[in-house]
C-alpha cells in the first residue's frame, strides 16, 4: 500500500455507505469504487455467490473461507483455476471471502496490472473492509427490526419467568397460555396434551372457546403428528377465527402437545415467519418443562394414590384378620358390618346386608348396623374417637348396642325382596354381579310413583324402605351397593350409605368395599356352610340314635316273638284246663280258688304276650274303611268287662256323623282299649273316663280328633318324654309297652298323638287321624316297623 | 251230633279242645300232624275241622288247601298261637281264624256259627 493511501478515510466511507438508505447494489457498488481508488487498482469486483462454480480456485477460496493474497501472479500453480477464471489472473490479485461464519455471500476481487506487495496494514484494512461488506450484504438480505428483536426477547424473558416458577401444573399451563396469547396479542388459545395411555389429545387448558372448533382440533392433531409448526391466515366467513398458530410440544424427540394460538391482532403479511420461529423457539424451551412438570405431577399422583391403596390394604388385611375369629353366622355378620362402619374401616355410616335365598330367589334382609339418629350418630363417634388401637383390636371390642332396640335393624330384618324384582337396585346388583354407586336426586316432597309401587325413585327397594325409616328426610341421599361373592356365586348384597355425615360416597371406596365384600362373602359362606355342618351332623347323631333303637326293637322283637310262641301254647293249655277246673269245681271249695287264681294269672300273661307281639310285628296291616265310633263303643266294653265295680264313671261325647277312617280295625281297637286301661290305672281312687270324638279339617284335610281324658294322677313331668318310649314303665304295672303301642299304631295310620298333662289333675291323650278318604293309603301306612 | 276233627301238634292243646268240644255236646276226633289229619278227613269225615298252622312236616295251611281240593264247603277253623297268618292270602280259603286262647269262647263261638248251632 502506499503512502497515500488514507486507510482511515477509506473506512469511513465503507461504514457510512453500510447505513446509508441506498439500495445494495448502489452501496456496494460506490463501496467497490471507493476501494479500487484507494487502492489504485485496475480492477474491484464484487463476485456473487452465483457466479462460484462448485470446483476452481474461487470454490476453494470460499471453502477455505482464507483471504488469497497473490503478489505475483507468474509463480501460481495453474492446475485448479479453471478456463473462465483465466481472466481474473493479473499479475497481483487479492480474493476476500464474503463469509460470516453461517453463510458465503460472495467474494471480494481487486487486480493490479503490475505485480506489488501487500502491507500488513493493507491486509488488516481489507480484512476489515471485507467484514464490513459482510455484514451489509447480510443485513440487506435480512432486514433488521429492532421492534421484533425486542419483542422477542421480552416474550422469551417473560415465558422463561413463567416456566421457571414453582407453581402448580395447571396455573403453570394457563399462564404459559396467557403469557402467550398476550405476547402475540391473540384473542385466545389452547393448550393440549396428548394422553399417555390412548394416545388421545385433550385439551388440558384454554383461553376464549377456541377448543370448540374441530377445525382448530384437526390442525393440533397434525401438528402433533407431524411435530412441525404450523400457520394459517385467511378470511373465510365459515371459520370461527381468521388466523392460527399451533406448535408441537416436543421433549426427548417425541410430541406430547400442541399450543395454539388463534386470531392474531398482527398483520399477518410482516410476522407470520417470524412469529412463527419465535413461538417455536419458545415453544422449545417450554415443552421440557412441561414435560417435566406432567411427569412429575403423575409421579406425586401415583405416589398418593400407592400410599392410601397401602393404607387400605393394611385395613382390609385387619378387617379380614377379624373375620378369622369366629365361625358363628351372626356373629360373622356383625364383625363385616361393625368394619365397614368404623372410622378406621371404611367409615360408613350405616351398612345392611341381605342374604339370597337360592330357593326362592329373595333377598332377606339379615342384618343392618348403624345409628338411627343422627343425635345417636355424634354419641357414636365421640365415644369412638376416645378409642385407641388398631381397627382389628376395635372391631373386636365393639359390641352391639342394643341390636333388638334399633329401628334400622328391626326394618331390615323385615324385608324380603324376591330378585323378580328387577328394577330394585339390590335385585340388580345381584343380578348384574356389579356394585352400584349412586346419588339420588334431592328428595321431592311428594314421593312420585315408580315402577317399583312403593314409591321409590329409583325403584329401589332399599331407597324406598329404607327412606321410610329416616324421619328427617335427607335432601340428598347417596347410597352404594355390593354384591356379596361366595364362592363363584352371589351370596347376597351389601348396601351402605353416608346419611348423617353426607360425605360423598367415591367410585375408589366402592372398589375398596368390593375387595372386602368378597373376603367377607366368602367368611360368610364358610359360616353359613358350617352351620349347615353342625345342622347336618345334629340330625345325623339323632338319626344315628334311632336307628340303634329301632335295631334294638327288631333283636327284642325276633327274640320276643320266638318266646312268645313257645309260651302262647302251653299257657293254654294252662289256662284252659285251670278254666275246667274252676267250672267243674263247687264254687265252695278252696280248689276253685286256686284254679280261678291260676286262670287269672294265665290271663295276664296272655295280655302281655299279646302287647310283645303286638309291638314287635311286622306290621302289614289291612287298611278298610273304619267306623271309629264302633271302635271305641268296642273298647270301652272290652273295657267294662275288667272294670265292673263302678268305681270309674264314663262320658261319652261322640259328634255326629264321624266320618270313617282307613285303618285296622283291630289295631285301633287295641289303641283305644289300651289308652283307656291307661286312664282307668292312672285312677286309683275314683275317676271319670271321658272320650270325645268329633271331626275337623286342616289346611283343606279332613281329619277326625278322639280325646281320651282322665281324672287321675297326670303323668309325672320327668317322665313325660319316655312315655312312648318301649318297656319304659313306672313300675305299677305291665312291661310298659301300652303307650308305645298306641304311638306306633297311631302313626302308622298316618295319625298324631298328642298329650295335655296336668300332674294332679289328669291327663288328656289327643289322637288326630286323618278321615276316609283322606291320605292315600300307599303314603305312610306302611311303615315297616323293623 | 256233630263231628269235629281237631289237628294240632301239641298234645295238651289236643286233650283240651277234646274236653272242651265234647262239654259243648261234639263228637271228637284228634290228629297230631297234617298226614294223620287227611287220614282221619277221609274215614271220619267231619262236619268241621280246627287246624293249628304251624306244625311239623306238613304244615296246617298245606293241609287246608289239599282238604279244600276234596271238599269245598267244609267249615275250617284255623288256630293259631299268634295272628302273624291272619295277613297270609292262603288262609283266606279258610272259614275263620282265631288265636289260641285259653278262654275257649271265642273259638266255641265260632264252632257253632260255622256249624249253624
Amino acid at each position: 500500500m502506499s503512502d497515500d493511501v488514507r486507510p482511515y478515510e477509506l473506512l469511513k466511507t465503507i461504514l457510512h455507505l453500510s447505513n446509508a438508505s441506498l439500495s445494495l447494489e448502489l452501496r456496494l457498488d460506490r463501496m467497490l469504487q471507493a476501494i479500487a481508488e484507494t487502492f489504485q487498482s485496475d480492477r474491484c469486483l464484487f463476485l456473487k455467490p452465483e457466479v462460484i462454480r462448485n470446483a476452481g480456485m474461487l470454490s476453494r477460496i470460499v471453502s477455505e473461507k482464507k483471504p488469497f493474497w497473490v503478489e505475483d501472479a507468474s509463480s501460481l500453480p495453474r492446475e485448479d483455476i479453471l478456463p473462465e477464471e483465466e481472466d481474473l489472473i493479473s499479475p497481483s490479485f487479492v480474493c476476500l471471502p464474503l463469509d460470516d461464519e453461517a453463510s458465503c455471500q460472495g467474494i471480494l476481487y481487486i487486480g493490479f496490472q503490475r505485480s506489488r506487495r501487500f502491507s500488513p496494514e493493507e491486509v488488516d484494512l481489507l480484512n476489515l473492509i471485507s467484514m464490513e461488506i459482510t455484514g451489509t450484504i447480510r443485513k440487506a438480505h435480512f432486514p433488521p427490526l429492532p421492534d421484533q428483536t425486542r419483542f422477542e426477547l421480552t416474550a422469551l424473558r417473560e415465558l422463561g419467568r413463567v416456566v421457571t416458577s414453582t407453581l402448580k401444573l395447571e396455573d403453570l399451563l394457563q399462564l404459559i397460555l396467557a403469557t402467550g396469547a398476550r405476547i402475540l396479542k391473540a384473542k385466545g388459545g389452547v393448550l393440549r396434551l396428548m394422553d399417555r395411555n390412548t394416545g388421545e389429545l385433550k385439551v388440558k387448558c384454554r383461553l376464549g372457546d377456541y377448543d370448540q372448533n374441530p377445525f382448530g382440533a384437526k390442525i393440533a392433531r397434525r401438528v402433533l403428528s407431524t411435530r412441525k409448526p404450523f400457520s394459517l391466515q385467511q378470511s373465510e366467513k365459515e371459520l370461527p377465527f381468521t388466523s392460527v398458530l399451533c406448535a408441537p410440544l416436543i421433549s426427548q424427540g417425541n410430541s406430547f402437545g400442541t399450543l395454539s394460538f388463534y386470531d392474531l391482532e398482527a398483520n399477518p403479511s410482516t410476522f407470520s415467519e417470524a412469529i412463527s420461529q419465535l413461538l417455536l423457539t419458545t415453544v422449545n424451551q417450554i415443552s421440557s418443562s412441561i414435560d417435566n412438570a406432567l411427569s412429575h405431577d403423575e409421579i406425586s399422583d401415583l405416589a398418593r394414590r400407592q400410599e392410601l391403596r397401602a393404607r387400605r390394604l393394611s385395613t382390609l388385611w385387619e378387617l379380614n384378620k377379624a373375620l378369622l375369629t369366629t365361625v358363628n353366622l351372626d356373629r360373622m355378620i356383625e364383625l363385616t358390618l361393625t368394619a365397614i362402619t368404623i372410622g378406621d374401616g371404611f367409615g360408613f355410616n350405616r351398612a345392611m346386608l341381605f342374604l339370597l335365598n337360592e330357593e326362592n330367589q329373595t333377598l332377606y334382609g339379615t342384618m343392618a348396623v348403624g345409628p338411627d339418629s343422627a343425635e345417636e350418630a355424634g354419641k357414636i363417634w365421640n365415644s369412638l374417637s376416645e378409642q385407641r388401637g388398631s381397627p382389628f383390636e376395635m372391631i373386636l371390642a365393639l359390641q352391639p348396642t342394643s341390636e333388638e332396640n334399633s329401628l334400622l335393624n328391626s326394618a331390615i330384618k323385615r324385608m324380603r325382596i324376591p330378585l323378580s324384582h328387577g328394577q330394585c337396585i339390590l335385585s340388580r346388583t345381584v343380578l348384574e354381579g356389579k356394585s352400584f354407586n349412586i346419588q339420588l336426586p334431592a328428595l321431592e316432597e311428594e314421593v312420585p310413583e315408580s315402577s317399583c309401587g312403593r314409591g321409590c325413585q329409583l325403584g329401589s327397594g332399599v331407597g324406598c324402605q329404607v327412606a321410610e325409616q329416616l324421619s328427617h328426610d335427607p335432601k340428598v341421599y347417596a347410597f352404594a351397593t355390593v354384591p356379596l361373592c361366595g364362592k363363584g356365586k352371589i351370596i347376597g348384597v351389601i348396601l351402605v350409605d353416608n346419611l348423617y355425615n353426607r360425605n360423598p360416597i367415591t367410585d375408589e371406596d366402592v372398589h375398596f368395599l368390593s375387595m372386602f365384600a368378597n373376603q367377607a362373602g366368602l367368611a360368610i359362606q364358610n359360616a353359613i356352610l358350617y352351620r349347615n355342618i353342625e345342622d347336618v351332623n345334629k340330625e345325623l347323631k339323632e338319626a344315628q340314635a334311632l336307628l340303634v333303637h329301632r335295631e334294638k326293637m327288631a333283636a327284642l322283637g325276633e327274640l320276643s316273638d320266638k318266646i312268645a310262641h313257645e309260651i302262647r301254647n302251653p299257657l293254654v293249655s294252662i289256662g284252659g284246663f285251670a278254666r275246667r277246673l274252676y267250672r267243674t269245681l263247687p264254687g265252695e271249695v278252696p280248689e276253685n280258688k286256686y284254679a280261678q287264681t291260676i286262670m287269672v294269672e294265665v290271663g295276664r300273661l296272655e295280655r302281655i304276650l299279646n302287647n310283645i307281639l303286638q309291638y314287635t310285628r311286622d306290621d302289614s296291616i289291612v287298611h278298610e274303611a273304619c267306623d271309629l265310633r264302633g271302635i271305641l263303643e268296642d273298647g270301652l266294653s272290652m273295657l267294662l268287662e275288667e272294670l265292673d265295680d263302678g268305681r270309674i264313671t264314663i262320658a261319652r261325647a261322640f259328634d255326629e256323623p264321624i266320618p270313617r277312617v282307613m285303618g285296622d280295625r283291630q289295631g285301633l281297637k287295641q289303641a283305644f282299649f289300651n289308652l283307656f286301661t291307661n286312664a282307668c290305672q292312672a285312677m286309683q281312687e275314683k275317676g271319670t273316663l271321658s272320650v270325645r270324638a268329633y271331626p275337623f279339617s286342616r289346611n283343606g284335610t279332613s281329619f277326625v280328633r278322639v280325646e281320651v281324658k282322665d281324672t287321675g294322677k297326670g303323668i309325672a313331668p320327668e317322665n313325660l318324654h319316655n312315655i312312648f318310649n318301649p318297656f319304659f314303665s313306672t313300675g305299677e304295672s305291665g312291661l310298659g309297652l301300652g303307650l308305645p303301642i298306641v304311638h306306633k299304631i297311631v302313626t302308622s295310620h298316618g295319625g298324631q298323638i298328642e298329650v295335655d298333662n296336668h300332674p294332679g289333675e289328669g291327663t288328656t291323650f289327643i289322637i288326630t287321624l286323618p278321615t276316609h278318604p283322606g291320605r292315600p293309603p300307599s303314603a305312610g301306612l306302611h311303615p315297616k316297623a323293623g | 251230633m256233630k263231628k269235629i276233627l281237631v289237628v294240632d301238634d301239641e298234645e295238651n292243646i289236643r286233650f283240651l279242645y277234646k274236653e272242651e268240644l265234647e262239654d259243648e255236646g261234639f263228637t271228637v276226633e284228634l290228629a297230631k300232624n297234617g298226614e294223620e289229619a287227611l287220614e282221619k278227613f277221609n274215614v271220619f269225615s267231619p262236619d268241621l275241622i280246627t287246624l293249628d298252622i304251624k306244625m311239623p312236616g306238613m304244615n296246617g295251611i298245606e293241609v287246608l288247601k289239599r282238604i279244600r281240593e276234596k271238599e269245598r264247603n267244609l267249615p275250617i277253623v284255623l288256630c293259631s298261637a299268634y295272628g302273624e297268618y291272619k295277613q297270609d292270602l292262603a288262609t283266606w280259603a279258610s272259614d275263620a281264624y282265631v288265636v289260641k286262647c285259653a278262654d275257649l269262647t271265642e273259638l266255641k263261638e265260632t264252632v257253632r256259627r260255622l256249624l249253624k248251632l
